[in-house]
């Protein structure tokens, strides 16, 4: 950042006209400007070609000077909030119309990790983008934000970022020699000269957005190049059981909310599969009410957040997958002879073998019968989803097509299944992928543009790597020089998503715009530049490639023409782009149901041939956190517990129980797994609830040059995964585990798993629900010698819906980046240090072979009779009015006393310096409005004791008083299901009061103990068909 | 009526005494002693250099994590100030009561308990985040609102309680010794020497009005230390009572804490007495095997009292019906920190039981083999009620172990170069046992002698 401030400097007194800033603003002020017509179209004159080579960024928007003084002056000024040598801070000469010094500015924005979009509200402080928050005006993620679109605000400010276009010189075994920096204008004209050869092939990524794929599509046209796909959570095998299926390629859209029965075969929708975050808010849905609840049975092969949710999860290993669907197609057309495929002789061929499938999976047969019997019931009402990398198996195609035809014989095709909204985003072939190193092998290829995915680490296996060194010359756009931008000749770099104009649709016609919310940090150039200005310069490709002089126009042109004439509704282009800008997102209305009933291929069906289990199984998956790893250099997700295992900073060969007591493996100790030629050294896990024949490991870690924070966290599970003819394969293959006799240590935030029979998160069973709403709530009689606080104004509390929370996590990052939470590293979790304000524990519960999981997030309970408040010796920790426990840093010296006496243990200390360790420019990530701690204080979680400052200062401003929801507390805001409310128990009408006084599953935790908390839990109900015997399990209590 | 044993051996002149008293501090330092002086001396700069970086570091370097909020420091700040106790209760209790044979072993035993609380007194104010803020802790008038402290927090309460009682017992022992540097000061052949010691006699005349003055003196800081030897644990107890931990909510902690300091102070006391014995032979006669077997028989008490509240606190647990409280207890028995627990069992409880046997309360090595256990056993007694309780509270997701660093080990290795180095330097620059308390008793168990 003191670059940036030193180039700018001079500047600040005499700013460039201010005349476009507006754009960065919510657009709400500027609706009614005459000016900015004229503005707008004076605003992109300078052409990147021309001009832009001159000005150290080639985007060379003036706008962009204004909002690098923003981002200079408040660099100090945030400086100044941690102990620092004084500097000189130079204030606007001119303040800026729009920026008020201390308020945050908003603007919609979107982000896509390629499958799943994300409606965003990036928070802006004088220039920098501090946070993303939740768009709730998104159709599909309403709000909802998972840990990664959160925590991807991080990578914008990675020190190692590439500051400018590279050229690696190659040695003749094409190993990098040596790198040196580039100017975009060499790097022009060498790909220029090489495009023209021919030979051209842009490899990417699922790409979310239409305008760049239309980039990518024109720029192929125009050089005859080839665009091919691929990431390793390629989907493909959804694509392909479609087409076999139905004959559509399509990635459908799936109805968590309206299904009553949700069958998930391995398909960690809630975690990890296409879309969870969406899948997440459908699913809570589906179940805030729990009367009405849906019923989630998962067959699970690894252990994974969707399983940790079921009502009734059933281990499996991948070779099982088959069994359960076939099998269950088997009970409900040929046993109960339900649906239109009933009499079929040749549907009743092929699931003839599956008969008395279940008798080979640990599922009683009474639950099985009940599981046939819900889905005939709830025909068209129910859903069967498979996929993810555990199906992406031999037989991951039939896995599709079986339930494919499930959902097809029960009514649910065109119902929970919509093919009408299919997933655009999700291209991605593995197929096309192995044809490419082929063709690259055959020396057919002679340019290769690699943008948005990186095989040379996540297709180690692959043979990628060498078929690559065959091509004449390669771009890459990584941000830094990972794994395969040391295979490419030239790196140029793409600006962050949040420097760069974008678009991003994931299912058909939910699109969102893409605002950038700051100036290009570095000399980077959007790849679509990229791209545009090669076919400008080699005069080649259609029209509305080689003229618009920026991305942002092409964009625009793409929104005028393709765009606003489905959604305009005969509204002005001008009027739609600007509402389009302001809510961020468009095509709601298009969710709409319209879907109708497919026709199965029963020829599809006829082709399953069951599958041999073959000893142990591997089962790779992806984490909720690191997915492919694309974003494993984020501290934050490094250090973000699985929600199942609680392991942070590695992956891990996770066996069962019996497995490791087989084996004689204990936790930590260093496993050799042995698939086909590949093998791997990888840590144990002893994981219950597992399958006893399979051993999983999560992929997305092991990176070599992903950056300092993830070189060398965990082991690389792609070396694993095996490449044939149709394809690759990741899971269902023999493993052979042998131990290797090293140990290593695994850290985790939680080491004990067991409630020990007290009753934290209290949980009862559907059937006890419906007999008594307070069922497993146990209320003990408390009285007190005291009167207790008086609260006269606000009283501040929260609810916490155990039975809506999934464990996702995402609460746990808005909450680390909307209080400058510091990341301590694998080191000092191991010794217990880890400093998230906000927690979520997970208990075990029922046997340890099968167990099933709960979540409880916890965070300061703000007691009333605050245990830690009467213990600190100097008074740094006290009560306020409003019932908050208010920690205050300056006066803290240090005890660790109210730690000690907190029977939540919800308070975390400074054992080190932290905020000195903030690498520059990550401090632009800090959040001013909340003080960055220093040694020796403890600190918590404050309720977001700012955000009702600043909602206050807001009411007042409107001259009224606070009502409910104008606080919104960060985790609330990044909740996806909504578990979470906060708000004003003084005010009865209030969301949270009504859940203090009148909800019967609300309980206080630890309410015997009397610290009388200002939170509350509600019951979890699992609707397992259980009941009446009480206490199944973590019903206990103390 | 029994005869009396003699307290002071060899039926010795007024003059044989002063001289086989003040012998180490007119004689050059024999090797031995210089010897175990620079070792103390060299652990003392370790300890120093040690602190030095964990004040500059950071308490991360300890093993207190979360949940485990306090250790090493607290733990040996309790195990010290605990030490203490035993030198107070003989200079100042055993006084009131007129025990005539604590006046060979009290001076040592009060300069052991000034040390020990010195030494116990760096502990919390190290053991803060801010080290450098520690005077926050102290109600003094400030311009910060005024801030005040929290009068509610058994901490506060636990700064009071210990600076009191390092001012009087250091005040206690200092007058004391009023009496004795006259006497050296008197003896001096040296001009320094003179000086010094006549500075620190403060005019010390020998006239009936100074023995007067001083023996009203001696009397009511007599009477002002008595109570401290109660209330200071019994404060220090607070910190660990009053929070809501279990383990550590527990009314049986005041008594529990004195009887338990009691106990390791004389256990100190025997382990330094024995080597005291060994370092300077002359002092045999003053402090003799009955003196010896007389605070083993104390050993022996407190080690009973000290088991019984390990019984009562597991029937109190039980007896609650309080599941927290409950599993507290088995934790620390059969937990993973069950060994601690063991460790403190047997030296606390199992192995004083030697004492049983005249024949062991007689022996020098196995006074000070069982002494050294009982050092042992107390720290880990401190150990079991810091650590274990905190390990393993009320929600089991928070449930963790303390990590043990090598900053703990050198943290608490440490804090013995301190009180060593004191106690080494305090044997040649004092008068080790009271010559004007003992000259009274010298008749005490002679034929003709007229008590």
């Amino acid at each position: 950042m003191s670059e940036i401030h030193n180039e700018n400097t001079p500047d600040v007194n005499t700013p460039k006209t201010p005349r476009d800033n507006k754009y960065w603003l919510s657009l709400e002020q500027w609706g009614g400007d005459p000016e900015f017509q004229k503005l707008a179209e004076t605003e992109f004159l300078s052409s990147p070609i021309r001009e832009g080579a001159e000005s150290e960024g080639q985007d060379g928007w003036a706008r962009r000077e204004f909002l690098k003084l923003m981002g200079a002056s408040l660099a100090m000024a945030t400086a100044g909030c941690i102990r620092r040598p004084v500097q000189k801070i130079v204030p606007y000469n001119k303040q800026p119309e729009e920026v008020t010094h201390g308020v945050s500015s908003f603007y919609t924005s979107t982000w896509s990790d390629g499958v799943e979009t994300f409606g965003l509200l990036v928070k802006s402080r004088e220039g920098r983008p501090t946070k993303v928050e939740g768009n709730p005006n998104h159709a599909l993620s309403k709000g909802g934000l998972s840990a990664r679109a959160q925590a991807h605000i991080l990578s914008l400010y990675d020190p190692e970022r590439l500051q400018g276009p590279k050229h690696n010189l190659q040695n003749k075994e094409k190993t990098n020699r040596d790198t040196i920096s580039a100017k975009w204008e060499d790097i022009d004209a060498a790909a220029v000269k090489q495009l023209k050869k021919g030979g051209v092939v842009v490899l990417t990524g699922n790409l979310a957005s239409p305008a760049t794929r239309a980039v990518v599509s024109d720029f192929c046209q125009g050089f005859k190049a080839q665009h091919i796909t691929w990431e390793p959570l390629a989907h493909d095998e959804i694509r392909e059981g479609q087409r076999a299926s139905f004959g559509d390629d399509v990635v459908p859209y799936y109805r968590f909310d309206d299904a009553k029965v949700i069958v998930s075969v391995d398909a960690d929708f809630l975690g990890t599969w296409l879309a969870p975050t969406t899948f997440t808010k459908q699913f809570a849905d589906g179940r805030r009410n729990p009367k009405t609840m849906s019923k989630l049975v998962v067959f699970d092969s690894g252990y994974s957040l969707t399983g940790a949710n079921a009502d009734v999860r059933v281990r499996i290993k991948p070779s099982q997958q088959l069994d359960v669907l076939m099998g269950l197609a088997h009970e409900i057309v040929v046993k109960k002879s339900f649906g239109k495929y009933a009499g079929n002789s040749a549907v009743k061929t092929a699931l003839e073998p599956y008969a008395g499938a279940s008798a080979k999976l640990s599922i009683s047969k009474e639950a099985w019968q009940k599981l046939v019997d819900d889905l005939i019931h709830f025909k068209g009402k129910s859903l069967v989803v498979a996929g993810g990398l555990q199906t992406r198996t031999e037989w991951s195609h039939e896995v599709q097509v079986a339930a494919n035809f499930l959902n097809a014989a029960l009514g649910n095709d065109g119902a929970t299944v919509d093919a009408k909204i299919p997933l655009t985003s999700v291209r991605a072939s593995n197929k096309e992928f192995l044809g490419l190193i082929e063709d690259l092998n055959a020396g057919k290829v002679k340019t290769v543009i690699i943008h948005k995915t990186n095989p040379a680490y996540s297709a180690i296996n692959s043979g990628f790597t060498a078929a690559l060194k065959k091509a004449e010359m390669v771009f890459y756009t990584g941000d830094r020089m990972d794994e395969t931008g040391k295979q490419a000749d030239y790196l140029i770099p793409d600006n962050h998503a949040m420097e760069a104009w974008g678009d991003s649709e994931s299912y058909k016609d939910v699109i969102s715009l893409q605002q950038p919310t700051i100036r290009p940090m570095y000399d980077t150039r959007s790849v679509q530049l990229s791209l545009m200005t090669w076919a400008f310069m080699a005069e080649t490709g259609p029209k509305r490639l080689t003229t618009p002089e920026t991305f942002y126009d092409y964009l625009r042109n793409y929104w005028k023409d393709d765009v606003h004439p489905k959604f305009g509704k005969g509204k002005a282009f001008e009027d739609f782009w600007e509402e389009a800008l302001q809510n961020g997102a468009i095509g709601v209305a298009n969710l709409e149901k319209g879907s109708s009933e497919r026709n199965f291929k029963v020829e599809a069906l006829s082709a399953i041939k069951p599958v041999k289990a073959q000893g142990m199984e591997l089962v790779l998956h992806p984490t909720s956190m690191f997915m492919d790893g694309t974003l494993s250099n984020v501290s934050w997700l490094n250090e973000l517990p699985d929600p199942v295992t609680k392991v942070v900073w590695d992956n891990y060969a996770s066996l069962s129980i019996k497995t490791a007591e087989m084996m004689k493996i204990a936790q930590g100790d260093v496993l050799e797994i042995k698939v086909g030629e590949s093998t791997l050294k990888v840590p144990a896990l002893i994981q219950p609830g597992l399958h006893d024949d399979v051993v999983a490991i999560a992929v997305g870690y092991g990176r070599t040059a992903g950056g300092k924070v993830t070189n060398g966290v965990g082991s690389n599970a792609y070396e694993l995964v095996q490449y044939n003819k149709t394809g690759a394969v990741y899971s269902g293959l023999q493993a052979t585990v042998t131990k290797t006799g090293l140990k290593t240590k695994l850290a985790t935030t939680q080491s004990h798993h067991s409630m020990e029979g007290r009753k934290m998160v209290a949980e009862a069973t559907l059937n006890e629900y419906v007999k008594d709403e307070a069922a497993n709530n146990h209320k003990h009689k408390i009285w007190s010698i005291w009167s207790g606080h008086q609260y006269n104004g606000n009283k501040w509390g929260m609810a916490v819906d155990l039975n809506t929370c999934t464990g996702c996590s995402a609460c746990m990052v808005a909450c680390q980046s909307e209080n400058n939470i510091t990341v301590v590293g694998k080191k000092y979790v191991l010794e217990g240090r880890e400093m998230h304000w906000i927690r979520i524990d997970r208990y075990y519960v029922g046997s340890p072979e099968d167990a099933h999981a709960v979540f409880q997030p916890v965070m300061c309970q703000h007691c009333d009779n605050a245990p830690c408040e009467t213990v600190c010796p100097v008074l740094a920790t006290v009560h306020s009015s409003e019932g908050l426990n208010d920690m205050v840093y300056n006066r803290c010296v240090g005890t660790r006393y109210c730690s000690n006496n907190c029977p939540y243990k919800v308070r975390r200390f400074n054992w080190f310096n932290y905020a000195k360790l903030i690498e520059k420019p990550m401090h632009l990530a800090l959040n001013p409005e909340v003080t960055v701690r220093p040694r020796g204080v403890m600190e918590k979680c404050t309720f977001c004791t700012h955000r009702i400052k600043e909602a206050r200062v807001k009411s007042r401003v409107e001259n009224r008083e606070l009502k409910d929801g104008d606080v919104k507390v960060a985790c609330e805001q990044s909740c996806p299901t909504g578990a979470i409310t906060f708000g004003d128990m003084n005010d009865p009408t209030s969301r949270v009061a009504k859940i203090f006084n009148e909800d019967k599953r609300a309980y206080a935790l630890l309410e015997e103990f009397h610290a009388a908390p200002s939170v509350r839990y509600m019951t979890k109900i699992r609707n397992n068909d259980k009941g009446g015997e009480t206490a199944s399990h973590g019903g206990g209590h103390s | 009526m029994i005869k009396r044993n003699q307290l002071v051996l060899g039926n010795k002149s007024l003059k044989q005494i002063t001289e086989d008293i003040v012998a180490p501090l007119e004689r050059l330092p024999s090797k031995g002693w210089l010897g175990m002086f620079l070792s103390a001396k060299a652990l003392f700069l370790f300890y120093i250099i040690t602190i030095a970086i964990v004040v500059s570091t950071g308490m991360g370097l300890l093993g207190v994590n979360h949940p485990v909020g306090w250790g090493t420091m607290i733990i040996t700040f309790v195990f010290w100030i605990g030490i203490g106790h035993a030198g107070t209760l003989i200079s100042a209790v055993l006084f009131l009561f007129r025990q005539k044979w604590r006046t060979s072993v009290a001076r040592t035993a009060e300069a052991m308990t000034v040390f020990a609380v010195m030494t116990a007194g760096l502990f919390p104010l190290m053991h803060t985040g801010r080290p450098w803020l520690d005077f926050w802790l102290f109600p003094y008038p400030n311009q910060r609102g005024p801030l005040w402290v929290n009068f509610r927090s058994p901490l506060l309460w636990d700064v009071f309680a210990v600076s009191t009682y390092a001012t009087v017992s250091m005040v206690f022992w200092y007058i004391g010794l009023v009496p004795d540097f006259a006497t050296i000061r008197d003896r001096a052949k040296n001009n320094i020497r003179r000086i010094v010691y006549g500075a620190l006699s403060l005019g010390w005349r020998g006239t009936a009005k100074n023995w007067s003055h001083y023996e009203m003196l001696y009397l009511l800081l007599a009477g002002l230390s008595t109570p401290l030897v109660l209330s200071v644990h019994t404060i220090v107890s607070f910190d660990f009572a009053v929070s809501n931990l279990p383990g550590w909510h527990t009314t049986i902690f005041p008594p529990y804490f004195v009887a338990g300091a009691i106990f390791s102070g004389f256990g100190m006391v025997v382990t330094l007495m024995t080597l005291v014995r060994i370092g300077f032979p002359e002092f045999k006669d003053y402090v003799t095997i009955d003196h010896m077997e007389v605070m083993n028989k104390i050993i022996m008490t407190t080690g009973l009292m000290v088991g019984y509240a390990y019984g009562s606190e597991f029937f109190i647990a039980w007896y609650s019906g309080n599941a927290y409280e409950k599993y507290a207890f088995i934790n620390r028995a059969m937990g993973p920190y069950a060994w601690s627990y063991w460790i403190m069992i047997s030296c606390n409880v199992i192995i004083p039981q030697l004492f049983w046997f005249k024949k062991f309360r007689r022996s020098i090595p196995v006074m000070f083999v069982v002494s050294i256990f009982v050092n042992i056993g107390m720290w880990f007694e401190r150990f079991v009620i810091t650590v274990t309780s905190l390990h393993r509270d009320f929600l089991p997701s928070n449930w963790g172990m303390y990590a043990w660093s090598r900053y703990d080990t050198a943290i608490l290795v440490g804090s013995f170069g301190m009180f060593l180095t004191l106690f080494l330097l305090y044997l040649r620059l004092f008068p080790a046992i009271s010559i004007a308390e003992v000259k009274p008793v010298k008749n005490v168990g002679y034929e003709g002698g007229h008590h």
